[in-house]
């Protein structure tokens, strides 16, 4: 890894990252901040739900609508899809441009032509990815801590919100490896921020319907999100090793192809 | 024999079916200001993207200071600088930020006055946006960047693109400075006169394979002369017909113009038969050199 690079690079997606968590954890804090008139409302609330088909509920990961009394599963249902969708785009669309962008705005001559390897520059760019990523999921998950214990009735399990917690992470770093994935094989950046975002979506959207749906369920699986596990309130909920290896290998093999692919590609500008 | 600074040996690139260079042979030599000229598309950048690992070769190899440019490209750029055709930094960064994050890539004592020397020379203001820097000042800091670390080889494609004739005299004079300090200087263009200027030797590269390599005096001192003949009557031009006859530059009513490698007797001795009206033999430009190798 070079540190010259690396540092710069933490500071030339700065702006970004700063960005993205304030956006993620004012709306964490907004939705947080309406669970207490929720929870004193229920009543009220829980027949305005029952008139909303079951199948609309799914689809907002709502299996038992009396899971959002628990400042948990508020919180699981509300806050996890923003950290879980948001997160992955903002990791996406830093991965497949951090390689890509030296390309796309011709500064790869300036780069590659320092003494540097290519190896070094694809381990300090991840190493940004990784921490920026890491950097993210710290504030949001921090920020959602907080306001559960401010406006909790009983206490929740923490252990459940670590894991939940660790899954979103592990499923943005995913993301991250798509992203870089993608942008090895590729020449333009611009076509590729579009395509990457549409990829999350798609794949949350597949996600969503297989919830809904049992002649779709199947399809779920080629979803990254089905491996995240948000039903925090049952009683067996814990680390599901096959998700958790399921993130670490795919995250591991994307990266090492995108590396065997950067270290020997042409770079055209 | 010393070991030449610049080793390529049959190097080629092919991008699929169409060509990049074809069987690229080159020696250059410690010291030495060499010209790579061609036209665009002949293949000097390409060559100079493999001598800079941007690029792979589908063939042959090249050597840099003894040094392999794929294995041993980190070790290579410690002792390399490069001025891009196309200056791009980065547009967020002042021309201060980008240059000391140039400096921060090498193990270099005094840097940073290195580049406040540079940037007086060239009137550049280190504190301006990339951004907001026209086409000429984005090349001063291009040329900048490739000298901070006083390298002992600079590599140049199309480096005055942008910039005024004053700043380009400005450039060739810190070359040649760098070049009495014992800086080896590759310079790739089209532009014939600056090669002119600047190289002892060249090669010419056309599509895609060196078609020569010369000194640039011997260039011009080759046997090739430039004749210009006016005959009194044009039916007197159909019958010259010389072995010296390289290329014809130009043939309108009743005048013939073309470059000649033959004896200047020979020339002369078939056109006493002849009735001519005027007649002048002289040294081509090298524009006119590069000419008859491209036609």
């Amino acid at each position: 890894m070079n540190k010259n690079l690396f540092l710069n690079e933490m500071r030339r997606n700065l702006t970004s990252l700063i960005l993205w968590t304030t956006v993620i954890t004012v709306l964490i804090v907004i939705t947080m901040s309406a669970y207490r008139t929720f929870f004193e409302n229920q009543s009220k609330v829980m027949g305005m739900m029952s008139l909303v088909p079951k199948s609309a509920l799914q689809f907002k990961g709502i299996s038992n609508f009396k899971d959002l009394l628990s400042v948990l599963g508020f919180y699981s249902v509300n806050n996890v899809i923003y950290m879980m969708v948001l997160g992955s785009i903002f990791s996406i669309v830093l991965s497949s441009n951090i390689l890509l962008k030296e390309e796309y705005n011709k500064t790869a001559e300036y780069l590659l032509t320092r003494p540097i390897t290519r190896s070094e520059i694809f381990f300090s760019k991840i190493s940004v990815v990784a921490i920026h990523i890491f950097l993210l999921n710290m504030v949001t998950a921090l920020a959602g801590f907080i306001c559960m214990e401010v406006v909790k009735n009983e206490p929740f399990s923490i252990k459940a919100f670590l894991i939940i917690s660790l899954f979103t992470f592990l499923l943005n770093l995913l993301f991250g490896a798509i992203g870089l994935f993608i942008s090895t094989l590729v020449k333009r950046a611009k076509p590729i921020t579009t395509f990457s975002i549409g990829m999350v979506l798609f794949f949350y959207f597949i996600h969503t319907i297989s919830k809904i749906s049992v002649s779709f369920s199947k399809i779920g699986y080629l979803s990254p999100f089905k491996y995240v596990n948000t039903e925090v309130l049952k009683t067996n909920y814990g680390l599901d090793f096959g998700n958790l290896l399921y993130f670490v290998c795919f995250t591991l093999i994307l990266t090492g192809i995108s590396y065997r692919i950067y270290t020997r590609k042409d770079i055209y500008l | 024999m010393n070991t030449p600074i610049i080793d390529i040996t049959d190097l080629s690139k092919t991008y699929g079916k169409s060509r990049g260079i074809d069987h690229v042979n080159l020696k250059i030599n410690e010291g030495e200001v060499f010209g790579f000229i061609g036209p665009n598309g002949a293949g000097k950048s390409t060559t100079i993207r493999i001598l800079l690992n941007l690029i792979f070769p589908t063939g042959g190899s090249a050597r840099i200071m003894g040094m392999d440019v794929i294995r041993e490209t980190k070790k290579i750029k410690q002792l390399i600088g490069y001025i891009p055709s196309d200056a791009n930094a980065y547009p967020a960064m002042d021309v201060q930020e980008f240059l000391s994050y140039c400096m921060r890539f090498y193990n270099v004592q005094n840097g940073l006055n290195r580049i406040a020397e540079l940037a007086e020379l060239f009137e550049l203001d280190t504190k301006r946006k990339i951004d907001d820097l026209s086409m000429g000042n984005r090349k001063k800091v291009s040329i900048i960047q490739s000298l901070i670390h006083s390298p002992k080889l600079l590599i140049l494609d199309e480096p005055t693109m942008g910039l005024d004739p004053l700043m380009q005299a400005k450039f060739f004079e810190l070359l040649r400075l760098e070049n009495q300090k014992g800086m080896t200087i590759f310079f790739s263009s089209h532009i014939l006169n600056e090669v002119q200027m600047l190289c002892k030797r060249v090669a010419i590269i056309k599509e895609g394979k060196i078609i020569n390599v010369e000194d640039i005096e011997t260039l011009r001192k080759k046997q090739l002369k430039k004749v210009f003949i006016e005959f009194e009557d044009h039916r007197n031009k159909e019958s010259l017909n010389l072995d010296g006859i390289e290329s014809i530059i130009s043939r309108e009513d009743a005048e013939l113009s073309f470059m000649y490698s033959g004896m200047i007797n020979e020339l002369v001795g078939s056109l006493a038969e002849r009735k001519i009206a005027n007649l002048t033999i002289e040294e081509p430009t090298l524009e006119e050199i590069f000419m008859h190798y491209y036609n």
